[in-house]
């Protein structure tokens, strides 16, 4: 229920037992069916999401009601709109399940009794902030710098994993391409690798 | 709020449970249907799913399960039962909103089975030492969820406790449910309201007995 989340925890700060049943007071552990959201847009974030088990994802919607993914979180990983959740202004994102998942839930009041409360975890956090920052650095280098065909084979190399699980079109809009774009780049690829 | 909140009822197959699962329909909810009986919960939900036609509800497979699932839990059950269920659920419910109902009254409705400065809800709170539980619906009747409103007026349903965010909550699920929520204090101000509730059950029981000494006439007072 909370075993990868701390497992997570400890590969960044270590902490004993007394210290992991303080922090495990204050997160809710939550089951969420394939396509149920946990998040609409214009509701406000009050809450980070864990994933243990699934994946979920975060996109917003265009004006023509197109997804654009921004995110896909499997085990492991967290996800927010941390815009709507630092603001306290209303999201833009909508977080939904891909598969049926297990989540935990830190409320924005739970995090900032803990940030206050536990010191560990005030550095787990500036940890996990910081891995966010880098990621989003190398996302914004290579959505500006990549061909699509070198987008394409980038996630493919990174997130296989992910890849498996999710269908063609949600590949195409975390990329920002066309699904026929995505569906060409594949072909050409599949061409030149026979 | 566009996010739909999941609620478990437990015990939702009974006189509160099944009227409060009916009257939480209309709201931005998805509804887990806990029974112990399966035929009796698939009868609540085939009526449901006849009398509301864009009710989000299911029957959950456990107790365990649909407390996992949702964010809101409402124990619908006697009271002699909340503390199996509690260790049922303990691991599942840190930070969620557990609402009880219960009026903790002998079978005999002659006096309470708490002691004096004591609840079954604070009892609750303490086996569930994680959970945001908080009381309410307690001194509603089931009949009462059928006509909420009499002369224009929404009946009063009064809640109590400790944590603010999950005390509005529980007042907008209240509003939906078609009564008038009506904060009263902190979860020791639940002692009040089940000590209220006994009253009106004995003023109740009074009338009963009126009914049926004088026909339809009878007095309340004395
Ligand atoms: N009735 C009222 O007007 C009223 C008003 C205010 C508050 N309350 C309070 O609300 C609660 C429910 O009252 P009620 O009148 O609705 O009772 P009820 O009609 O007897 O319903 C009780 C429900 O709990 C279930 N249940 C019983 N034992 C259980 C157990 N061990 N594990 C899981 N589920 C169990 C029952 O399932 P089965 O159907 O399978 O037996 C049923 O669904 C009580 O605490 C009562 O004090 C009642």
């Amino acid at each position: 229920m909370y075993r990868v989340y701390f497992e997570n925890f400890r590969q960044k700060v270590a902490l004993t037992e007394e210290e992991q049943e303080l922090i495990q007071a204050h997160l809710m552990t939550r089951k969420i069916r394939k396509k149920l959201y946990i998040l609409r847009e214009k509701d406000i974030c009050k809450f980070v999401v864990f994933v243990e088990k699934g994946l979920l994802k975060s996109y917003s919607t265009g004006e023509n009601g197109a997804e654009h993914i921004i995110q896909f979180a499997p085990e492991n990983q967290f996800i927010l709109d941390i815009y709507s959740f630092l603001t306290g202004e209303q999201a833009t994102y909508n977080i939904q399940a891909v598969e049926d998942s297990e989540l935990i839930i830190i409320s924005k009041s739970s995090h900032e009794t803990l940030l206050k409360k536990s010191h560990k975890y005030e550095t787990f956090v500036r940890i996990l902030v910081t891995d966010a920052y880098i990621e989003l650095q190398q996302r914004l280098n290579a959505n500006i710098s990549l061909h699509p065909d070198e987008l394409y084979i980038a996630f493919m190399h990174k997130y296989a994993h992910i890849a498996q699980r999710v269908p063609q079109h949600m590949i195409a809009s975390y990329l920002g391409l066309a699904p026929e774009t995505l569906s060409r780049i594949r072909r050409k690829i599949a061409g030149r690798n026979s | 709020m566009r996010t739909k909140q999941h609620i478990a009822i437990i015990g939702a197959t009974g006189s509160m449970g099944s009227a409060i699962s009916k009257s939480l329909c209309r709201g931005n909810y998805r509804l887990l249907l806990c029974g112990q009986d399966t035929k009796k919960t698939e009868k609540l939900l085939a009526e449901i799913r006849r009398d509301y036609h864009n009710a989000d509800v299911t029957i959950a497979p456990c107790i365990k399960e649909a407390s996992w699932e949702a964010e809101i839990i409402i124990l619908a059950v006697p009271c002699c039962t909340e503390k199996e269920i509690a260790e049922r659920i303990r691991k599942v419910v840190n930070q969620k909103i557990i609402i009880s109902l219960t009026n903790p009254v002998h079978k005999d409705l002659k006096s309470m089975v708490t002691d004096v400065n004591s609840s079954a809800t604070e009892a609750l709170q303490q086996l569930l030492p994680y959970a945001k539980v908080i009381k309410a619906f307690c001194t509603t009747f089931a009949a009462d969820f059928e006509t909420p409103v009499i002369d224009g007026n929404r009946f009063d349903a009064f809640i109590a406790g400790n944590d603010t965010e999950a005390l509005e909550n529980v007042s907008e699920l209240i509003s939906c449910s078609g009564f008038n929520p009506v904060i009263v204090g902190d979860l020791s101000a639940s002692q009040t309201l089940e000590r209220m509730q006994f009253l009106l059950i004995q003023l109740d029981l009074k009338m009963i007995m009126a009914e049926k000494q004088a026909g339809k006439s009878y007095i309340i007072n004395s």
